[in-house]
């Protein structure tokens, strides 16, 4: 009954137009997710609640595939969720599989999107009440975890990648502390007292530095326009999936149960599952060089965990992201309130959002096709045009994130920093782990310690810090160890 | 001849710049206004109650004055990064601001400079009283049961709503005073705010939220949460069966606003346009139903009466905020 009133012009009509705007402001450095939202809930109450509901949803996990798209091409990530995608899918655009790339990166997100709406439908109440368990210290294990990342990330350059971390972490203490309002590092200045936004930092990182890169390359030529078109055979995209199954499938319940974990989110969905994904494979040392297992475990872990998001959302009333936040906004506003009782007393706005999340996914892999039909379209102009692009977008991203020209000037300077630490074999992304995932290690390990009265057996005797602490373990010295115990035995 | 042409390019060209440099005439009366785009400033993040209130307005001013009205989220440091820009804005009514509770305190706090005085205040739109929200298996029946339990056990009883020093700290720092308990009696777990206080109390991590009754008010109307008390006057509509603090002979109300400001130095005749337009829109059926349909308290003060509010939040904070320790 459900399907036959969302499969109706009025509905599919918004429906595919909001997704399109989600391509578009995923793939836009500066323009997230969270503003596409908040610009369509206005829109949507002017429409039946089935169509907003499914202009929401559908551009929430658009914009996170889309950011995938200028991170693959460009090494710009277009939402911090896309970070990952720097790696591996940058590497294989270099060597002339961009679009194999993408294309492979939107069925995972595509498959990725419905295993956690999957976990929605089926498990939400149990992995709900599970979530509810994390407080202070879990948070501040999961960061840990993400922060060591930074040495999956750069292999070789362990020394290197720690001082980006490091670097990462310090910019983030910069303004109003979160815990206690102590101003830090502000020197009386009114937008430094905001802190330094990670987004900006991320766009100069990533995007401008690129520019200055390429501005010292000799040749004008595009990056494509001299290679022959990419063909790609949709058979191989699928058997690539198929051999990468078991990558997927711990993409998806990383994604979905981080997802679900009120206090984290896409983003160290993202990397978590990168890192699983390194840590676990037989072949660790192609990460980062254009692994095909490192395209496919961030992307099916990201969009899981917008899916994932919605299970605290729906069961407890909890925002797990700013977009849910949003959402339950817009929800009560329509007088149907979150809660245990909301599966049997609105099971009709439930099974609407069941479906049209299920749906949502088929209609990402149309959109998605758009989207990386028309990059690739971008990406044969000549060079210089796409590099003035780049700064274009990178100023209007930087200054519409918080209409101040504030951050304008940090994205420059992130900018020249980028370029430099680059030259200098400083690998990027764990700067940018370090500006997401200081701040909640912090917070979380002073708010706990302030809770547990700075009794610090708690850390490590709680039964999820315990887990936590373990896998660290497990990860970092299980496969030496295990390599020390192979070659004693031969 | 091609030097005249030149020449005449060139005097065009010049023309066009200066016409373009040329300040736009603008009655300095302010009979004109507006004449171009308005926007309000938001302190805090898009989606949340403060955005979705300013969203509503800008919506409405947009109808009433005919020009386009958008909302810029101005975040970061406490709400320190908007107010500033609220207050330094060019003071012609084109630029509002949707202050907070916040003005009254951060000056207090060693935050920022910046004091209601700073500002010309148009009209209060809203105010939500500070509650404090237990768990439905909580053993407290009353706020009687909790104040016996922290003089029971000093130190031990857990509560959260803000980071330390924020909104809802302060309020239940006050009403810990009024109780006649030292602030240090409760332990305050900071987080960034009520959602994520609310999951700490799901969760059974801490044992009680100071928030408001609307921040909690799915959980509530679900049966999760529970009302203990209301920081209030008078029992809040909606919430008809959670007492006041009053009623348990605590003479304590800690209110969160939100209201229309104006950079200092904005004509009056301006100021008196906003007022009045202001007040119809917050007067209108359309907002009491938009404010009830989200839970948020309906409270309009205009112009004087807002400033004397302002004035009396200000002294009421102050006396807290020394209480408490958390002077600067």
């Amino acid at each position: 009954m459900a399907l036959t009133e969302l499969l109706t012009l009025e509905v599919l009509i918004p429906w595919l137009l909001s997704m399109i705007f989600g391509i578009f402001v995923g793939a836009t450095p500066g323009l997230t997710a969270t503003m596409a939202v908040a610009l369509i809930v206005p829109i949507s109450f002017n429409l039946p609640a089935n169509a907003g509901l499914a202009m929401i949803i559908g551009v929430s996990f658009t914009a996170i595939f889309a950011g995938d798209i200028p991170a693959t091409y460009l090494r710009i990530p277009g939402t911090p969720a896309s970070a990952s995608a720097t790696l591996d899918g940058h590497a294989l655009a270099q060597q002339n599989r961009g679009r194999f790339a993408l294309i492979l990166n939107l069925w995972c997100s595509a498959l990725g999107g419905l295993l956690g709406v999957a976990a929605l439908i089926f498990i939400a109440p149990q992995l709900a009440t599970f979530a509810l368990k994390f407080s202070n210290f879990e948070y501040f294990w999961l960061a840990i975890f993400g922060l060591s990342l930074s040495a999956v990330v750069s292999a070789g350059h362990t020394v290197k990648a720690l001082l980006a971390a490091a670097l990462g972490i310090l910019i983030s203490t910069i303004g109003i502390d979160t815990s206690v309002g102590t101003p830090r590092f502000t020197f009386d200045s009114v937008a430094l007292t905001g802190g330094i936004q990670f987004i900006p930092v991320m766009i100069g990182l990533f995007g401008l530095s690129e520019v200055f890169r390429n501005v010292l390359r000799k040749s004008d030529v595009s990056p494509d326009a001299a290679r022959p078109a990419e063909k790609v055979s949709m058979l191989e995209v699928w058997s690539t999936m198929w051999k990468r199954k078991s990558t997927i499938a711990k993409g998806a319940v990383t994604g979905t149960v981080v997802g679900a974990l009120p206090g984290a989110g896409a983003d160290i969905a993202a990397w978590a599952s990168y890192g699983i994904a390194q840590r676990t494979s037989k072949e660790p040392d192609t990460f980062g060089k254009g692994a095909l297992d490192g395209v496919v475990a961030p992307t099916s872990a990201n969009n899981a965990a917008v899916g994932g998001a919605w299970i605290p959302a729906l069961v407890f009333g909890i925002p797990g992201d700013a977009v849910t936040a949003i959402v339950l906004g817009a929800l009560m506003m329509h007088h149907i309130t979150p809660g245990p009782e909301i599966f049997t007393h609105h099971a009709d706005a439930v099974h609407s959002i069941f479906t049209i999340g299920l749906i949502t996914q088929v209609l990402l892999l149309l959109a998605g096709y758009a989207g990386i039909r028309a990059f690739g379209a971008i990406m044969r102009c000549p060079r210089h045009l796409i590099m003035t692009g780049v700064v274009i977008f990178s100023i209007v991203g930087a200054y519409s994130l918080q209409n101040r020209f504030f951050d304008v000037w940090i994205m420059l300077g992130a900018g020249l920093l980028g370029f430099f630490l680059d030259r200098h074999g400083v690998p990027l992304p764990p700067l940018i782990l370090g500006l997401i995932l200081g701040p909640l290690a912090e917070k979380k390990l002073r708010a706990g310690l302030i809770s547990s009265q700075g009794n610090l057996t708690d850390m490590f005797t709680q039964p999820i810090c315990a887990a936590l602490v373990s896998m660290l373990v497990v990860i970092f010295l299980g496969p030496p160890l295990w390599k020390i115990w192979k070659s004693s035995k031969a | 001849m091609a030097m005249s042409k030149a020449l005449a390019l060139f005097s065009f060209l010049q023309l066009c710049w200066l016409t373009a440099c040329a300040p736009p005439q603008t009655a300095s009366d302010g009979s004109d206004f507006p004449n171009r785009n308005l926007t309000i400033i938001c302190p805090w993040a898009a989606g949340g109650g403060t955005d979705r209130v300013s969203r509503f307005f800008a919506d409405q001013l947009e109808q009433a004055l005919g020009k386009p009205t958008i909302v810029t989220n101005r975040t970061g440091g406490g709400g320190a990064v908007g107010h500033s820009a609220g207050a330094t804005a060019k003071p012609d009514g084109h630029t509002l601001l949707m202050g907070t509770f916040e003005l009254s305190t951060m000056h207090g706090m060693g935050i920022s400079h910046l004091t209601h005085e700073d500002y010309e205040p148009l009209l209060q739109v809203n105010a939500d009283a500070a509650a404090i929200i237990v768990r439905s298996d909580s053993p407290w029946a009353s706020v009687g049961d909790l104040i016996e339990a922290i003089k029971a056990a000093p130190g031990q009883v857990k509560m959260s709503g803000t980071a330390t020093g924020g909104a809802w700290d302060l309020a239940r720092a006050g009403f810990q005073l009024a109780a006649g308990l030292d602030v240090k009696d409760v332990l305050w777990v900071p987080t960034e705010g009520s959602a994520p206080s609310i999951v700490e109390l799901l969760g059974g991590h801490i044992d009680a939220v100071c928030c408001s009754l609307a921040e909690a008010a799915s959980q509530i109307e679900s049966g999760q949460l529970r009302g203990l008390a209301v920081m209030a006057e008078d029992r809040v509509s909606g919430f008809d069966g959670v007492p006041t603090v009053k009623e348990a002979g605590i003479d304590w109300v800690a209110m969160g606003w939100r209201g229309l400001l104006v950079a200092k130095d904005t004509p009056a005749p301006i100021v008196t346009t906003l007022r009045e337009t202001l007040q119809t829109i917050a007067e209108s059926d359309a907002y009491l139903t938009f404010m009830k349909q989200n839970r948020f308290g309906h409270e309009v003060k205009v112009g004087e009466a807002f400033s004397d509010f302002l004035a009396a939040q200000d002294a009421q904070w102050q006396k807290v905020i020394a209480a408490a320790g958390y002077a600067k």
